[in-house]
C-alpha cells in the first residue's frame, strides 16, 4: 500500500488540472469573440493570399497559380500568392482560418460561401472592383444575367468567373440502337427512356450516393423546368406548389418505369462518370465537357436540346462560382487590384483546355479554343440563356442557398424520390419542413 | 504468487486441439493441421478481395498506356507526376515523430496509473477515456484556431502534436496495463540498492517491457499513418501534405485514372504492412492484447 | 479440482501484480512517499497538459457551441439546453441512435467473433501461420480512404463484381448500397471487415499470454474442448476481451470515414450514425449548435457504456 497512500494524500493532479481546465474554458469565448490580434491578418507578410479549389485537373490549379504568382502590381499594391484548398471538408477549412485570421485575402470556394460569410461580416464587399471593371470595359463582356446573382443590399458579395452548368447529356449510338428520336418535352423523355430501357441503357441518369449532388439537381432542375422551385420571387420557402409535385410526381413516374437506374440512389460521381462510360447512360443531367471528364471522346457523348415542360417552361439550373474578397486582408486597395487583374487573365485557363465550366465572359466564349467545341457552343447558345440558380424564381443569392444545396433536407428528398418508396406530396412535404428547420429567417 | 507467468508467455494448444503438446503428430492431427490449414487460406482470400482488387488496379496499364498485362509504370508515373515522395517522407517524420512522443509520454504516465492504485490516478485513468470519447470532428476546428495562435498550423509539427494527443489516452491505458504485468518486486530490490523511483522506472521497467512500448508504437503509427481529418484542415500546401492527404487530393482531381490512383494507394500500404511483418514475432508473445491481458 | 485450483491461482496472478503487496516496514513507506509524489508529478505532467490541450480545450469549446445559437465563426446567444431538447424530441436523432447502436453492437461482436475465432485457429500449428497472421491484418492497416473506394468499385454498381456473381448464380441482382437495408448490412460487413485484425491481435496477444500447464490439469480431468475454451479460455482471456471490446466500442461509435465514404449516410438515413448526423448537422446544414449536443450526447453516452465495461474489467480481476 505504500505508493498508493502516497497519491491519495496529493491534490497536485486535480488542481492542476482545474486551473489548466479554467485557463482553457476563457479562450473560446475570446476566439469566438474575433478577439485575435492584428499581426495575424490575412496577408501575414505584406502578401494577398488568394485560394483556389480544384476545379478540375492538377493542370488547371498549375496554371491558376502561374496567373496568380505572375501578377505584377502596380507600385503600392501587394503581389499575390496561390494556395489549393481540397474539396474534402472546404467549409471547415475555410471556417477556421478566418476564425483564426490566418483566411484568404481573396477566394474561389463553394458556390454560396460568400453570402455565408458575408452574413457572419467576413466579406468585403465588391462594389469597387465592379466599378472598375465598368471603367476597363469587361462589365459588358459579361454574358447576361451572370453578375445580378451577387447584388446583395449591402453591395456585391463577390464576382463570378465561371458558370457550373447543368445540361441535358444523351449518347448518340443508344438513341439510334433503340430508334427512337430525342426528347423534346415530357412525354417524349418518358417515351425515350423506355425505348433506351429496352436496349438496356437509362433515360434519366443521376447520382445521390456519397458526396454525389448531381441528383438532387436533377430534382430542382426538373422543378424549375416546369415553372416552379424552392424559393418564390421574394425568396419566401415555397415547395408545396403545383408545379413541383407535377415535376415530382413526373419524376417518380421515370423511376417506377426503369428509367432512372435502381441504383442510382447510391451513386457516387466516379459511378456516375462509369455508366456514361460504359453505354448504360443514355440520357441524363450532366456538366460542361463530360466527354473529357469520363473519358470518351469519340464525338458519341453529345449535348441534347433543352426540354419543355408541361406549362411551357425552359429552364435549367446553374451554379454561378465566384471569387470573393474577405475584410481580413493586409491592404483591400490590393485585393481588388488582384481581383480585377486576375479577372482579367481567366481566358487563359479556357484557352489552355482546362475548364470544365463555361466562362462568364462573351469574349473567352468567342476564343477558338473553346468554340471549335461543338458541345459548348451548343451549351452557351441555347442553355445559358435559359438558365436559373438555385434561387429559381428569384433573382439574387443568399447564404440559405448553401443550407439547400449542401443540407441534408434536399439529399434525403432526393434519396427518397430516387428510391421511388414514396408519392409526390408527402416528399415534399417532408422536405419542406426539413428546410424550415434549418433555414434562418 | 508472482506473475512472471504474463511476462514471459509461453506457447501451447488453446482448444487442446493438438492434445498434449510434446506428442508427436498423429494422423488424425496431421489431417486437422491440413484442414486448418485450408480454412484459413479460404477465410484469408476472401478477406484480402479488396485489396486485391487494389494492388490488381495499380499493375494494370493506365488509360494512355501502351502496355499490355502487368506494369510498373503506374508507379513511376505517380512518383514523378506527383509529389509522392514528399509526401511518403512527410507521413514518415509525422508517423515516426508521433510514435516517438507517444511512447515518451504515455510511459511514465503509465507506470503512474499502474503503480499509484489511489482514487485520484484511477480517476484520471477513467478521465482519460472520457475525453478522447468526443469525436475529432467536433475538435478540430477549436483545436485549428487554437493551433493557429501558436503559428502551428500547416506544419507537421502541429499536425504531430494533435496526433501525440489523440494517441496519448489509449496509449497510456496500453502502457499501465503492461507494467501492471511487471512484478514489483523487480523495482523493489532495486530501491533497495539506492535507485530512485525515477531511476527503477526507467533502468528496471521499461528496459523489460519492450513488448508493451512496441504495441504502443503500432498504435500510434497506425493512427497517424491513416489519419486523414485532421490534416485536411490542419495543412493547406501541397507540398507537406501526409500521404493519406495526397491520395485523397489525388483521387478527386484524378477520377478516370483509378490505374495511377491505386498506385498511390498501394505504396500508402507498403510501409505498415513492413512493420507489421517485421514485427510480427512480438504479437506473438503478447503484443497490445498481451500486455492488456496481464493487466 | 485442478480446474478450480488452477483458476484461482491464475486469477490471483492476475490481481497480484497489484502494487504495493503485502506489509512493508513503515518508516520506508513514509519516506517513498514525498520521493513517489514528486516523482510521479513529473511523469504524468506531459500527459496532463496534453490531455487539457488536446482533448480538454475541445471539449470545453464544444460545451460553449452546444449551448448557444451561434455558427462556427461566432459564439452566438445562450440558449441553454435548447439545442439538447430539440435534438433530443427529433426523429433523426433517434434514427441515428439506433443505427449507431446496431453498428456498433455488430460491430464490436461481429469483429469479436471473427477475431477470436482466427486467433484460435492460428493459435495452432499451422503451416504458413506466420505469413497468414500478417496478411489477414491487413484490413485494418489499408487506409480507409483507399479501402472504401475498393469496395465501393466491388460493390457499388448493379455490374460490380459482386453483384454480378450473384446475378451468375441466379439470385438476382442485390443492390448492396441502394437498398437501405442492404447498405446497412454492408456498412456493418465492411466495419468488420476493418476491425476484425485488431481484435485478432488483441485476442492472440492474450491468448499467448495464458499459462498452458493448466491445460494440461484440465484435460488430465477430462474437460472436453468446449469445456476448456468455455470454463478456461475465455475466464483467462476476460479482462483482454472486455477491454478490447471497450476499445472497439468507441471506435465503432466515434466511427466516421467508414459510414461517410462508402454510404455518405444513406440512402435515406439508412446508415446515418450520430457522428455523421452531427458533421452533416455541423458543415452541411450549418446548425452549430444542435450538430455539437449531437456530438456531446453521443459522448455522454459513450462514457457510461464506457464506465460500465470498466466497471466489469475490475470485477472481472477481483474475482
Amino acid at each position: 500500500m505504500t505508493i498508493k497512500s502516497s497519491v491519495t494524500s496529493t491534490a497536485f493532479s486535480r488542481r492542476g488540472f482545474l486551473g489548466f481546465a479554467a485557463a482553457a474554458a476563457s479562450a473560446p469565448l475570446l476566439a469566438a469573440c474575433g478577439g485575435g490580434s492584428a499581426s495575424q491578418s490575412g496577408g501575414g507578410s505584406g502578401v494577398i493570399k488568394f485560394w483556389d479549389m480544384p476545379w478540375a485537373t492538377p493542370a488547371y490549379n498549375d496554371a491558376a497559380k502561374k496567373i496568380a504568382e505572375g501578377y505584377a502590381p502596380a507600385s503600392g499594391n501587394l503581389k499575390a500568392s496561390y494556395q489549393t484548398i481540397q474539396w474534402n471538408n472546404f467549409y471547415q477549412t475555410f471556417s477556421s482560418a478566418i476564425a483564426s485570421k490566418t483566411g484568404p485575402a481573396v477566394s474561389t470556394g463553394g458556390g454560396f460561401q460568400a453570402f455565408q460569410f458575408a452574413q457572419q461580416g467576413q466579406i468585403a464587399y465588391a462594389d469597387k472592383v465592379v466599378d472598375d471593371l465598368k471603367k476597363n470595359g469587361m462589365y459588358d463582356d459579361f454574358l447576361p444575367g451572370v453578375l445580378d446573382p451577387f447584388k446583395s443590399d449591402k453591395g456585391y458579395v463577390a464576382v463570378p468567373w465561371q458558370l457550373d452548368m447543368r445540361v441535358f447529356w444523351y449518347r448518340k449510338s443508344l438513341f439510334e440502337k433503340a430508334g427512337v428520336a430525342l426528347p423534346t418535352d415530357w412525354p417524349t423523355l418518358l417515351e425515350a427512356g423506355k425505348a433506351l430501357k429496352k436496349v438496356g441503357a437509362f433515360g434519366f441518369t443521376t447520382g445521390s450516393g456519397a458526396g454525389n449532388n448531381y441528383g438532387n439537381h436533377s430534382m430542382i432542375m426538373m422543378m424549375v423546368n416546369n415553372g416552379g422551385g424552392v424559393f418564390t420571387k421574394d425568396g419566401e420557402l415555397d415547395v408545396m406548389n403545383d408545379r413541383n409535385v407535377e415535376a415530382i410526381e413526373f419524376i417518380l413516374e421515370l423511376v417506377s418505369n426503369g428509367i432512372v437506374d435502381p441504383a442510382a440512389v447510391s451513386y457516387t460521381t466516379d459511378n456516375m462518370s462509369a455508366q456514361w462510360k460504359d453505354k448504360k447512360a443514355g440520357f441524363g443531367l450532366f456538366q460542361v465537357n463530360v466527354p473529357q471528364r469520363v473519358g470518351d471522346t469519340s464525338g458519341d457523348l453529345l449535348v441534347a436540346d433543352p426540354i419543355t415542360g408541361p406549362h411551357g417552361d425552359k429552364a435549367t439550373i446553374v451554379f454561378p462560382n465566384n471569387i470573393m474578397m474577405y475584410t481580413n486582408t493586409p491592404s483591400q486597395a490590393s485585393s481588388e487590384a488582384f481581383l480585377v487583374a486576375y479577372l482579367g487573365q481567366l481566358k487563359e485557363l479556357w484557352r489552355q483546355k482546362l475548364m470544365s465550366a463555361l466562362p462568364v465572359f462573351k469574349s473567352i466564349t468567342e476564343l477558338p479554343e473553346f468554340a471549335s467545341d461543338p458541345n459548348n457552343v451548343k451549351i452557351v447558345n441555347d442553355w445559358q440563356p435559359i438558365a436559373k440558380t438555385f434561387a429559381s424564381q428569384g433573382n439574387t443569392l443568399n447564404a440559405n442557398l448553401a443550407v439547400l444545396d449542401g443540407g441534408q433536407a434536399l439529399n434525403q428528398f432526393t434519396q427518397t424520390i430516387l428510391t421511388g418508396k414514396t408519392d409526390a406530396k408527402s416528399a415534399l412535404q417532408t422536405f419542406q419542413s426539413g428546410l424550415q428547420s434549418v433555414l434562418k429567417k | 504468487m508472482s506473475a512472471v507467468v504474463h511476462a514471459h508467455p509461453q506457447s501451447g494448444p488453446v482448444l487442446g486441439v493438438t492434445g498434449k503438446p510434446n506428442r508427436a503428430l498423429s494422423d488424425a492431427g496431421l489431417r486437422g493441421r491440413w484442414w486448418r490449414f485450408a480454412l484459413i487460406l479460404a477465410i484469408t482470400a476472401v478477406v484480402l478481395v479488396p485489396i486485391m482488387v487494389t494492388v490488381v488496379l495499380a499493375v494494370t496499364p493506365g488509360p494512355t498506356s501502351t502496355a499490355t498485362g502487368f506494369t510498373l509504370e503506374n508507379f513511376g508515373s505517380v512518383f514523378s507526376e506527383t509529389l509522392a515522395s514528399t509526401w511518403l517522407q512527410n507521413s514518415l517524420i509525422t508517423t515516426l515523430s508521433t510514435v516517438t512522443v507517444a511512447v515518451a509520454v504515455a510511459a511514465p504516465a503509465g507506470y503512474v496509473l499502474s503503480r499509484g492504485r489511489s482514487k485520484a490516478v484511477s480517476g484520471y485513468s477513467l478521465l482519460l477515456f472520457v475525453m478522447q470519447s468526443l469525436p475529432i470532428i467536433t475538435s478540430v476546428v477549436p483545436l485549428f484556431i487554437l493551433f493557429a495562435g501558436m503559428g502551428l498550423v500547416d506544419n507537421l509539427m502541429g499536425l504531430t502534436i494533435i496526433y501525440v494527443g489523440s494517441t496519448m489516452t489509449v496509449a497510456t491505458w496500453m502502457m499501465a496495463a503492461y507494467f501492471d504485468s511487471i512484478p514489483i518486486s523487480l523495482e523493489e530490490a532495486s530501491w533497495i540498492d539506492g535507485c530512485s523511483v525515477f531511476g527503477s522506472f526507467t533502468k528496471v521497467v521499461l528496459r523489460n517491457s519492450l513488448p508493451g512500448v512496441l504495441s504502443t508504437a503500432i498504435f500510434a503509427f497506425l493512427l497517424a499513418w491513416n489519419d486523414y481529418l485532421v490534416a485536411i484542415v490542419f495543412l493547406r500546401s501541397t507540398e507537406i501534405f501526409t500521404l493519406p492527404m495526397g491520395v485523397q487530393s489525388f483521387f478527386q482531381q484524378n477520377q478516370t485514372d483509378w490505374t495511377s490512383v491505386m498506385a498511390l494507394a498501394v505504396v500508402m500500404m507498403l510501409p505498415p504492412i513492413i512493420v507489421f511483418a517485421a514485427l510480427n514475432k512480438y504479437f506473438s508473445v503478447g503484443g497490445i492484447g498481451g500486455s492488456l491481458a496481464g493487466r | 479440482m485442478a480446474l478450480t485450483t488452477a483458476q484461482t491461482g491464475l486469477s490471483r496472478a492476475r490481481r497480484g501484480v497489484a502494487p504495493g503487496g503485502s506489509g512493508k516496514p513503515a518508516n520506508r513507506k513514509s519516506k517513498l512517499s514525498s520521493q513517489t509524489r514528486k516523482t510521479f508529478f513529473w511523469l504524468l505532467l506531459p500527459s496532463v497538459v496534453l490531455l487539457v490541450l488536446i482533448h480538454g480545450y475541445p471539449l470545453v469549446y464544444a460545451g460553449v457551441q452546444a449551448t448557444h445559437d451561434g455558427s462556427l465563426l461566432d459564439t452566438g446567444e445562450f440558449v441553454g439546453l435548447e439545442n439538447f431538447a430539440n435534438v433530443l424530441s427529433s426523429e433523426a436523432f433517434w434514427k441515428a441512435a439506433r443505427f449507431t447502436l446496431l453498428f456498433t453492437i455488430v460491430g464490436v461482436f461481429g469483429s469479436w467473433l471473427l477475431g477470436l475465432g482466427l486467433a484460435l485457429l492460428l493459435r495452432t500449428k499451422i503451416p504458413a501461420g506466420g505469413l497468414f497472421k500478417v496478411l489477414l491484418l491487413l484490413p485494418w492497416v489499408v487506409p480507409v480512404v483507399v479501402s472504401s473506394t475498393a469496395w465501393n468499385w466491388l460493390v457499388g454498381t448493379p455490374d460490380s463484381l459482386i453483384p454480378s456473381i450473384f446475378r451468375n448464380l441466379g439470385l438476382g441482382t442485390p443492390l448492396f448500397l441502394a437498398d437501405p437495408t442492404l447498405a446497412a448490412i454492408t456498412v456493418m460487413v465492411f466495419k468488420v471487415w476493418i476491425s476484425f485484425p485488431f481484435m485478432m491481435m488483441m485476442t492472440s496477444a492474450a491468448l499467448a499470454s495464458v499459462d498452458t500447464t493448466v491445460y494440461e490439469a484440465a484435460s488430465m480431468d477430462g474437460a472436453s474442448r468446449w469445456q476448456q475454451f468455455s470454463q478456461l479460455t475465455l475466464p483467462l482471456i476476460a479482462r483482454s476481451t472486455y477491454i478490447s471490446w471497450i476499445l472497439m466500442t468507441i471506435f465503432c461509435v466515434n466511427d466516421f470515414p467508414t459510414i461517410y465514404l462508402l454510404t455518405g449516410g444513406g440512402p435515406v438515413d439508412a446508415t446515418t450514425s450520430l457522428v455523421v448526423l452531427a458533421y452533416r448537422t455541423v458543415f452541411q446544414d450549418f446548425q452549430t449548435g444542435p450538430g455539437v449536443a449531437i456530438a456531446f450526447l453521443m459522448t455522454i453516452t459513450l462514457v457510461v457504456v464506457s464506465v460500465i465495461l470498466y466497471r466489469q474489467i475490475r470485477k472481472s480481476s477481483v474475482e
